[in-house]
């Protein structure tokens, strides 16, 4: 079997929007004219540690970083690739060899040419320092590079997520004449970085924004339709509400305002809210038991407290409606691999009640069969409301939870290093496909002391290890599909947690705002298509 | 006089010196019993992690070292005046602080001398027209806003003053990507700060209000008051002449001790506006335990504490020549 | 009057005032007041699970009713569904608990470490004094923010912490009345009477330094309340109990359009913290020696 793709048409289709083509609904918003000129402001919940995600894949550096260090590829709405830095791609039968061919005549931003050394680089590069592109990019055995023009990926093994991974913020295509011979971790090309992107760095004052203007010699004609963008850090939810209200805020998105306040602000007419741009990263949030746990070690406990919960009025009451419920690890928007029968433990207290009589834990003095504390991970907002939510739940069948608050440091510390907890709520993020986004979390082999985002349960079974790495490596779609489906249905018997829902997460902006979000990864992409009524 | 300022300085030398040493060891402990480090919190933020990327990290941070090792670093650091480097923010610690001094300075300093003026102004009014009616309608103010949080004011007036009367900014320390310069530039820094200090000073009104009140009325009753009004001079310019002058012992001994609570409040008001000053600065390096920074803020903040009660000192000298320096 | 007989005359006062004090008491609006206010929310915190029986934290109806909109729950509800009402009267229960045991903790390391270092002065109040710069020039708010952050924000933790940040503010004011009053008629012609050092301190000094911390004590209250709401917009507290900051703390998201969720628990701040101060009022009033004709 050999992809090839030659979208060589689109490619002369230069500046027409063509980006928009990808979806109906956004093409029709594409054909008015765009507008030159203009500053858009993004509103941002916390300032960026580092303006390229190269060591770091936390949300702020991922919001900033594309539009100065574009990808290879980039992906419609249903992760599908297109041409980006790489214009055609070949991957050979075997899965095992990726041949992406370059884009002539693009430069970096201080006049050095963009070719396949900085690829073969740049992946070496995240194979070592990216969170996640050890993982990734862990089968690349070798990049060659026969001509400045051609990259040639080599793989130990197939890895069929791979050409899903090549965004501008997973796989940053980094200028390796910078790079080359310094510490990534330290080199000041995240503090005021170089790429081939839209927009040019100006300034970064701390605490306050980030500023960057329109690169005139970008490699597609005409774009950057705005002049100026920057990035404002407004850590209090309420503000940014008042920010969008006042107009003082453009673009926002990961629903930068509290989900109680939205029924307010969709009423405002000058603001629009869109779910496009979300499909290249879903999140699940689950209830995570510790197996290790006295009570959660015992599937009977794990069966009752199933049996107690109502997604969809946890979803009404603890995030006011914007979530789709699931039973499964991995995302109903991964629709490719997610499997969307119900969790086989209906809503049923009885049962639950049963469950943990035959478990050896009856109701004793004030009818309470015992207590156990609930860690919540505080990234989220609705991290609070879910342990309010599970403590009231739960004390009907006789379990008095104590919610324990405590801030991510400390929170990652006691489960992932101390395991010091009984069952916490927390949520993964399942990414462009579950080798890279949910095999982790009940792999046996990931089950690693102090790293965080490991397979947190403790969970092992062979079975389901088998499954997990014959899916990682196996090239037919329909085989790795059935091999994800056998996944699901034994992790939601066996529930070393809890799947409860998927957050939907909605982009706010402000209605003289376009084209902002066409690709999968929305606003996150390059925004070179952007534009503003005057 | 002289020698007495001479005096204060040489023993505020003296004293700064174990005192900074001091702030730092207990602080650095305190901070070293905080659960988790930085890198559990760059992994967190990443939502993802590999044993190699958090050793890579730790080692990064210098958190592969003992904590022994760690302290004598830094303060090795600090002996040729540098804070050392924060690995995450990629720059180092001073550098990092210097940008965000500026606008916390700004805020307090317009925040303080708004408290201390209205403060004044209305305690004195209070003082001396006590127990009559204006003294009451005050005191019914000042207690409003001595009972509501100060975040709570600040929003309020953000909804009235920026939402309903769009008069006023709501968030930053200025018009970004305006590129004002000259007098423009300066309306539009004074009309971003207005609300965040109000904010800031509206409890800090009331307690010197309150405090001056006091203060006055406890002096009026001495001797030298009963003269005063005895020579027929008219009360409020006896309050201004004695009584205030003795009542800022108090109201000076509490500002220089507010310029601590200031920076704490900085912390919640900064958060609230989106100002990028050192408060949410040290928010944010308690919640990413980047120590480093926070040390240095602390570190910072000890020596404005310690040079304001300096020259409250000084100032005490000169109001109360019975104070010995 | 000689300085002896003024002594004596200082001395005696204590007994005979006792009477005099209870009439004072009762005289004074600005005391009953308060004490009348503060009272009510006692009365609630001591009797909440008599007033409002069940978990006040269960989901007992449908999110967001406004007061009024349903009788059962008079005060609506928030957007969870709990009670706002009994919520209200838990809140007191934990808010006056805060901020008493965080102004105890603060009052009684401040005021000997105060009085300590303003009577004998020298080496001593170096030594303290330094202790209190130490505490006193950490910015108050952060030094409270580490401390929850050492340990997780429960009510005890949070109490413990403003406790512990608060002290110097005490410490600071005592030592300041001491260093002026050590040096007044009354107290030399103690010391020339030969009394001990803990006799002047805690018979002729305290007496007379003790408005203005008798001020500072509701101060210390009031704030560790409203500092405690600061914690909360800042999402650090105790998920387990109702307060009247973390009411405002969920509360805040619905400000526009509930703006009910805010207000009823701000308005339950500002009340206890008035009574608070009329208290301290009162008493300053009252205790106040110098005040008497």
């Amino acid at each position: 079997m050999t992809a090839k793709f030659r979208p060589t048409r689109r490619a002369t289709l230069v500046g027409l929007s063509v980006l928009a083509l990808g979806a109906g609904r956004v093409a029709a918003q594409g054909k008015a004219a765009a507008k030159k000129g203009g500053t858009l402001t993004f509103i941002q919940n916390n300032e960026p540690q580092t303006l390229v995600a190269l060591t770091t894949v936390a949300t702020p550096a991922l919001t900033v970083s594309a539009k100065v260090t574009e990808g290879l590829l980039e992906y419609d709405f249903d992760i599908n690739p297109r041409p980006l830095l790489a214009t055609e791609w070949t991957i050979s039968p075997d899965g095992r060899t990726y041949t992406f061919k370059l884009r002539p005549n693009v430069k970096f931003h201080d006049g050095k040419p963009f070719t396949s050394a900085d690829v073969a680089y740049s992946i070496e590069l995240l194979k070592t320092v990216h969170p996640r592109g050890r993982n990734t990019f862990a089968n690349v055995t070798e990049v060659k590079t026969p001509d400045p023009l051609t990259a040639v990926i080599e793989l130990s093994k197939p890895a069929p997520y791979l050409i899903k991974a090549l965004t501008a913020a997973e796989a940053p295509m980094m200028p390796r004449h910078i790079y080359e011979g310094t510490n990534p971790l330290s080199n000041q090309n995240g503090n005021a970085p170089i790429g081939t992107g839209p927009y040019k760095f100006k300034e970064w004052v701390r605490g306050s924004h980030i500023a960057y203007v329109r690169n005139p010699d970008y490699w597609q004609a005409g774009l950057p339709n705005i002049d100026t963008l920057i990035y404002k850090t407004l850590p209090d939810t309420g503000a940014r509400s008042i920010a969008f209200e006042n107009g003082s805020a453009d673009l926002g998105y990961r629903t930068p305002v509290a989900l109680s306040d939205l029924d307010r602000l969709k009423k405002m007419p000058n603001l629009v809210f869109e779910t496009d741009g979300t499909s290249y990263s879903y999140n699940v949030s689950c209830c995570q038991f510790n197996l290790d746990s006295q009570y959660f070690k015992n599937l009977k406990v794990r069966q009752a407290i199933a049996h107690t919960i109502d997604r969809t009025l946890m979803i009404k009451t603890v995030a006011y409606g914007y979530g789709t419920p699931t039973a499964s690890p991995i995302a109903p928007g991964l629709k490719a691999f997610h499997d969307p029968s119900p969790s086989p433990y209906n809503v049923d207290f009885k049962k639950a009640e049963a469950l943990l009589d035959e478990a050896g834990f009856p109701r004793g003095a004030n009818k309470i069969r015992f207590k156990v504390p609930f860690d919540y991970n505080p990234i989220a907002d609705e991290g609070r409301r879910i342990g309010e939510f599970m403590r009231a739940t739960l004390s009907r069948v006789g379990i008095a939870v104590e919610v324990r608050s405590q801030d991510i440091s400390a929170f990652t510390k006691r489960v992932y290093t101390d395991r010091d907890f009984d069952f916490t709520y927390n949520g993964h993020s399942n990414l462009f496909d579950p080798t890279v986004g949910v095999q982790r979390i009940y792999w046996s082999k990931n089950f690693k002391k102090g790293v965080p985002f490991s397979n947190g349960s403790n969970y092992n079974n062979p079975k389901v290890d088998a499954l997990l790495e014959g899916a990682a490596v196996e090239i037919d779609p329909a085989k790795r599909k059935a091999m994800f489906f056998e996944f699901q249905k034994i992790v939601a018997q066996e529930i070393p947690d809890i799947p409860l829902y998927s957050p939907l997460y909605l982009t706010i902006k402000n209605k003289r705002v376009h084209d902002d979000s066409l690709t999968a990864d929305g606003v996150e992409a390059n925004m070179a298509h952007v534009w503003l009524d005057a | 006089m002289g020698r007495r300022i001479a005096a204060t300085l040489r023993r505020t030398a003296l004293h700064a010196g174990p005192t900074v040493l001091g702030i730092i060891v207990l602080d650095f402990l305190l901070l070293q019993l905080m659960p988790g480090d930085a890198a559990d919190v760059i992994a967190s933020e990443s939502g993802v992690a590999t044993a190699e990327t958090m050793a890579a990290l730790r080692h990064q941070f210098g958190l592969d070292q003992t904590v022994l090792t760690q302290l004598l670093n830094f303060l090795g650091h600090l002996a040729r005046l540098d804070l050392g480097y924060s690995p995450r923010y990629n720059m180092p610690v001073l550098d990092l602080i210097l940008q965000r001094l500026p606008g916390t300075l700004l805020l307090m300093t317009t925040a303080l001398s708004l408290a201390l003026v209205i403060g004044i102004a209305l305690g004195s009014v209070m003082a001396a027209w006590a127990g009559k009616w204006p003294d009451r309608i005050l005191s019914v103010v000042v207690l409003l806003l001595y009972s509501m949080p100060g975040f709570w004011v600040g929003l309020m007036a953000v909804v009235l003053f920026s939402v309903k009367l769009g008069w006023l900014p709501s968030d930053s320390n200025m018009t970004i990507g305006a590129n004002l310069s000259g007098w423009s530039m300066i309306v539009d820094r004074a009309r971003h700060l207005v609300l965040p200090a109000l904010a800031l000073a509206s409890f800090f009104v009331a307690v010197y209000a309150r405090l001056v009140r006091t203060s006055m009325l406890e002096v009026q009753r001495q001797d030298f008051m009963r003269t005063a009004q005895a020579k027929g001079l008219h009360p409020f310019l006896i309050q201004l002449r004695h009584a205030l002058r003795n009542a800022l012992i108090p109201v000076t001994t509490v500002a220089g001790m507010h310029l601590g609570n200031l920076l704490g409040g900085a912390v919640v008001v900064e958060t609230l506006f989106g100002w990028p000053g050192m408060g949410r600065l040290a928010l944010e390096a308690v919640l990413a335990r980047d120590f480093s920074v926070l040390l240095g803020v602390l570190l910072l903040s000890s020596l404005l504490v310690i040079l304001a009660n300096m020259l409250i000192d000084l100032l005490h000298a000169w109001l109360d020549p019975r104070v010995a320096a | 009057m000689t300085v002896d007989a003024q002594l004596a005359d200082l001395g005696s006062r204590a007994a005979p005032r006792q009477g005099r004090r209870l009439r004072a008491f009762l005289h004074n609006p600005t005391f009953i007041a308060g004490a009348v206010i503060l009272g009510f929310f006692v009365f609630l915190a001591l009797f909440a699970d008599w007033i409002c029986p069940g978990d006040p934290q269960d989901m007992v109806a449908q999110p967001v009713l406004w007061p009024g909109q349903d009788m059962q729950f008079p005060l609506g509800t928030d957007s969870l569904g709990r009670d706002v009402l009994s919520n209200l009267v838990y809140g007191a229960r934990a808010s006056l608990l805060v901020g008493v045991s965080a102004a105890s903790i603060g009052l009684a390391i401040g005021m000997v470490v105060g009085a300590l270092a303003g009577y004998f002065g020298g080496r001593v109040d170096a030594l303290l004094m330094r202790l209190v710069e130490l505490f006193q020039t950490t910015p108050t708010f952060l030094l409270v923010v580490v401390i929850v952050a050492i340990r997780e924000p429960s009510l005890s933790t949070i109490a413990l912490a403003i406790g512990l940040a608060s002290w110097p503010t005490v410490a600071r004011l005592m030592r300041a009345q001491f260093r002026s009053l050590r040096e007044a008629d009354f107290v030399m012609a103690a010391r020339s009477l030969g009394y001990s050092s803990t006799r002047i301190i805690v018979q002729e000094i305290l007496p007379n330094a003790l408005p203005p911390v008798i001020v500072a004590a509701s101060v210390m209250i009031a704030n560790a309340i409203l500092t405690e709401a600061g914690l909360s917009f800042l999402n650090m507290r105790d998920a387990n109990v109702v307060s009247w900051g973390g009411m405002i703390g969920d509360g805040r998201d619905l400000l526009r359009t509930a703006w009910f969720l805010t207000a009823l628990p701000g308005a339950a701040i500002a009340m206890a913290v008035l009574s608070l101060n009329l208290v301290g009022d009162g008493l300053n009033d009252i205790l106040n020696p110098r005040n008497e004709p």
